[in-house]
């Protein structure tokens, strides 16, 4: 049926004047339970789609989606598209891309992860609750907890001959938990995302959820001031995700980074590599062609502290005569291309993170950012962010803190990095990062 | 958008394994989204989502299923995928479909569809001109526009039949100032549920050059001092505060569970006397107003706090059940890929008697905010952070210098007991507010307020 559509809409578009068309098929299909003190709370089972066109015409490209896709979505889809080139101004033009000269291919898709029966999948995330919930009598309940899967396939074709297909999926377990101890309650917020459901284990996500929540009550004050930061590598991971656009080669060139004009620069301390990986196997975006049909490959963006490269589509790349990285990237068919990374991380190194804690003779280890969204200012790299954590004194964590800020300067911030750990992780998000010390940050306590 | 049978068809395929509320909500919207950057229209997207989501509930289950398969048989289909889930014995029947009908709250004069885009285009450029040309520091201005048409129809197997247009417009504008190697950027982004009429008859010009001017005026700031101060906060998006420190909290998704801080308090003072916080859908054309809610349900006035006493949460069709409390019309989603579940809509801070210049004149030293960033809450312990976009320190009842990187941070429920005096100058603004349900266009608003002592979070040490 997609075919025939496909068939249909690119000879209209000729008919209708378009040069060189593509069409962005994306479906995918998703499982999802809650569970709330042994029942089900909420259940989701969907399949969704969509279509995006993109052509050009007059030598403008006009972009218009839809997800109903039946006869009569096609002039809707041509007749925007057209009349979307007529108020563009911009003179880069975009191209169709006739296909690079080989794909690598990519191993995303679990099968097993579909096969597994619905009870089954159901009956592990009640295992997870009932197991939290017996373990000390302060876990009070889950905000939420979880089960989903998750399956992607899209479809990339235009009128130079390219059909490109390619498939991913995954399952992911998230449990919110809720303690609480007098006056205070704290929550911790626990996810495993696999491609091997039997490799999950109900009680080791129970334990880690619990002991996370619990290991925050009895917070205590200590004074506001400049302390060295260990920011554990989930919350390394997130700042870095806040900031990641600043390596897009479209954020340089229309001045809102702060890396224009760095390349082969020291923009970062020498420990601090920054690559990425549309190979990765568990990755989240990891991908076999970009958003125009180009070959992804493995980037290497910083090499020990020095910017080798930004991510560039191949508009970004022509402006500055050089070639397309394979990073042209849309959110969905809903969006336009942009520029994006896929799986994008700082290399860990082989030190374990007890020697970085072992390390620190006076600090605040952050093991959670909030505010990221509002807090941070991608343009400048200033943030003020709120944040939870624990004193560090003598190498050791010694007691939960308040409720804190810790502000800086995100580019002062990849200076000052002085040692980073082997833990990395993608805390589900396709950025990621191990542990990171910090010289230092400004602490304010609540 | 659906006939009658095959609603019929759908709501009955969800309860035949014997659900006892069915539902079927279906949604045609037609999008644009224009982006301006460098004085150039960069970015132009226009699309049509369409899809279906059927709910069904057995006691306090809820199974949502969703399709963008919008054949008979991919319906039913969904219907039945959504039923499998459930197990129960007794099959219930429909109740007959009556067609309810409304008055509209927000007329619609030009619908997006029927205006040209090169309209769009030229009031997007006025915008980009106003914000460049307002100083030679301003080094890049981003403009985006956006319109939308949303058609739903909701049915349920209560015999409710409903359907609803929504029309929004809204545009930000970014500027971003520069000097030597220090960049600031200003925010401005205003919305209406009305049409092309709104962007004609609001003053874009004021908009453009309020980014323009927080942008070159941030230039000049020095870092925020940290500690715990008096702060005022200014009216319209200001009230993103008590979005975050109390608004999220009294949301049944939070309240039902016992989890929210607000629970089990109704009638009890949570507040100080001189604050009444109101969650209102029915203020006409504004940004976060509805006809009717995600499940039908006409939108009213919710008082929720009146002289700082708890009255009412806000409560959706399936919290209902687990509270013992009626829907307040609350019941909110992003679109069919979500069940709904209870939002806010226009939520604001009942103006007092204080003028804005008696305020200022009674601090002695504290921090002035007069526009905030965005801002998040954990509901369970009420713990709240908010950045601001625009501040000024305050000193013997004057405003002083430019201050920029703070950060708020507290917890709301003792927030909203330190609010010490509350102006007379009540206004509203956009947001986008995320959470279960989804992304929804929320209004945020109060007049300008003054609470005794916040955690501030600067970039200045002590």
């Amino acid at each position: 049926m997609i075919q025939e559509f496909q068939a249909k809409l690119f000879n209209e578009a000729q008919s209708s004047g378009f040069t060189d068309v593509e069409m962005y098929y994306e479906k995918k299909e998703v499982f999802g339970c809650q569970v709330y003190k042994g029942e089900i709370d909420q259940y989701e089972i969907a399949e969704d789609g969509g279509v995006s066109f993109r052509g050009i015409i007059n030598g403008k490209m006009g972009y218009a989606y839809s997800e109903k896709i039946d006869d009569a979505s096609i002039p809707f889809l041509l007749d925007n598209a057209k009349e979307n080139t007529q108020i563009m101004h911009d003179e880069d033009i975009e191209e169709i891309f006739a296909g690079s000269n080989h794909y690598k291919q990519g191993n995303f898709f679990s099968p097993s992860i579909n096969e597994i029966p619905i009870p089954e999948k159901i009956q592990f995330i009640k295992d997870v609750e009932r197991e939290l919930l017996a373990l000390d009598p302060r876990i009070v309940g889950t905000e939420y907890c979880g089960i989903r899967t998750e399956s992607v396939s899209r479809n990339l074709s235009n009128n130079k001959g390219l059909s490109l297909t390619d498939q991913m999926n995954y399952l992911y377990v998230i449990v919110e938990t809720i303690v609480r101890e007098g006056a205070e309650t704290k929550t911790s917020f626990e996810f495993q995302v696999t491609k091997d459901f039997h490799r999950l284990n109900a009680m080791e996500i129970a334990k880690k959820a619990a002991d996370e929540a619990l290991s925050q009550l009895r917070s205590r004050n200590i004074p506001s001031k400049e302390y060295p930061i260990l920011l554990r590598n989930d919350a390394a991971a997130s700042l870095l995700a806040t900031f990641s656009s600043n390596f897009s080669a479209e954020n340089t060139q229309a001045g809102i980074s702060s890396l224009k004009d760095k390349l082969g620069m020291q923009i970062a301390s020498q420990k601090i590599t920054i690559v990425d990986d549309p190979f990765l196997e568990e990755g989240l975006a990891s991908r076999t062609f970009d958003s125009e049909g180009v070959a992804t490959k493995n980037l290497t963006l910083v090499e020990s502290g020095v910017l080798q490269s930004l991510l560039h589509n191949q508009k970004t790349a022509k402006k500055e005569q050089t070639e397309t990285t394979g990073h042209a990237h849309k959110d969905s068919y809903k969006n336009a291309v942009k520029v994006g990374p896929s799986n994008f991380y700082i290399e860990p190194s082989t030190t374990p993170f007890e020697a970085l804690l072992a390390s620190v003779d006076e600090g605040v280890l952050i093991t959670n950012l909030s505010g990221l969204h509002s807090g941070a200012n991608t343009v400048s790299g200033d943030f003020s962010l709120a944040a939870n954590g624990f004193y560090l004194k003598d190498g050791k964590v010694q007691y939960p803190v308040n409720l804190m800020t810790i502000a800086g300067n995100f580019y002062q911030l990849l200076l000052n990095v002085e040692e980073i750990s082997s833990d990395l992780t993608f805390p589900l998000s396709p950025i990621g990062s191990p542990s990171i010390l910090v010289k230092s940050l400004s602490v304010t306590v609540e | 958008m659906l006939n009658q049978s095959l609603i019929e068809d759908v709501l009955t395929a969800a309860l035949s394994t014997g659900g006892d509320f069915s539902e079927i909500f279906v949604e045609d919207r037609f999008t644009n989204n224009f982006t301006l950057q460098s004085g150039k229209i960069e970015s132009c997207l226009s699309g049509r989502d369409f899809g279906i989501g059927i709910r069904v509930f057995k006691g306090l289950q809820s199974v949502y299923a969703y399709s963008t398969d919008f054949t008979k048989e991919g319906i039913i289909k969904a219907a039945k995928n959504a039923a499998h889930a459930i197990n129960g014995k007794t099959i219930i029947q429909l109740a007959p479909l009556v067609k309810e009908s409304f008055e509209t709250i927000n007329p619609v004069q030009f619908l997006p569809k029927e205006v040209d885009k090169t309209r769009k285009a030229a009031i997007m450029k006025n915008a980009y001109d106003t914000a460049k040309n307002y100083h030679s520091s301003i080094s890049q201005v981003t403009v985006r526009y956006m319109d939308e048409e949303q058609n739903v129809l909701i049915a349920n197997s209560e015999g409710k039949l409903i359907e609803d247009k929504r029309v929004r417009s809204r545009m930000a504008i970014q500027a971003v100032a520069v000097r030597d190697n220090q960049m600031e950027t200003g925010f401005y982004g205003p919305g209406a549920h009305q049409g092309f009429e709104f962007f004609e008859n609001s003053n874009m010009d004021y908009f453009a050059t309020e980014a323009a001017r927080i942008a070159v005026t941030m230039l000049d700031a020095s870092p925020c001092p940290s500690g715990k101060f008096p702060v005022i906060i200014d009216n319209e998006f200001g009230g993103v505060i008590f979005h975050e420190a109390c608004g999220h909290g009294l949301e049944a998704t939070a309240v039902a569970k016992n989890h929210s801080v607000f629970a089990n308090r109704l009638g009890e003072m949570v507040a100080p006397e001189i604050v009444t916080y109101i969650d209102d859908g029915t203020l006409k054309n504004e940004w976060g107003s509805i006809n009717i809610d995600d499940e039908g349900e006409k939108a009213r006035k919710n008082v929720l706090i009146e002289n700082g006493i708890l009255k009412g949460y806000l409560i959706d069709k399936f919290n209902s059940r687990r509270m013992g409390m009626e829907s307040t019309g609350s019941g909110r989603r992003q679109s069919f890929r979500f069940a709904p579940t209870s939002r806010m809509t226009n939520t604001y801070i009942a103006p007092g008697k204080s003028t804005p210049e008696e305020i200022i004149t009674n601090t002695e030293y504290g921090i002035y905010t007069k526009y905030m960033g965005g801002g998040q809450v954990n509901p369970a312990t009420g713990d709240y952070n908010f950045a601001v976009m625009e501040a000024y320190e305050v000193k013997n009842g004057k405003l002083g210098k430019p201050l920029k990187g703070a950060t708020l941070i507290g917890n709301g429920p003792k927030t909203l007991q330190l609010v010490d005096m509350v102006g007379n100058n009540l206004g509203h603004g956009a947001g986008m507010c995320g959470s279960q349900s989804g992304s929804i266009p929320v209004n945020v608003g109060q007049p300008m307020i003054r609470v005794s002592e916040i955690t501030v979070g600067g970039t200045k040490g002590e």
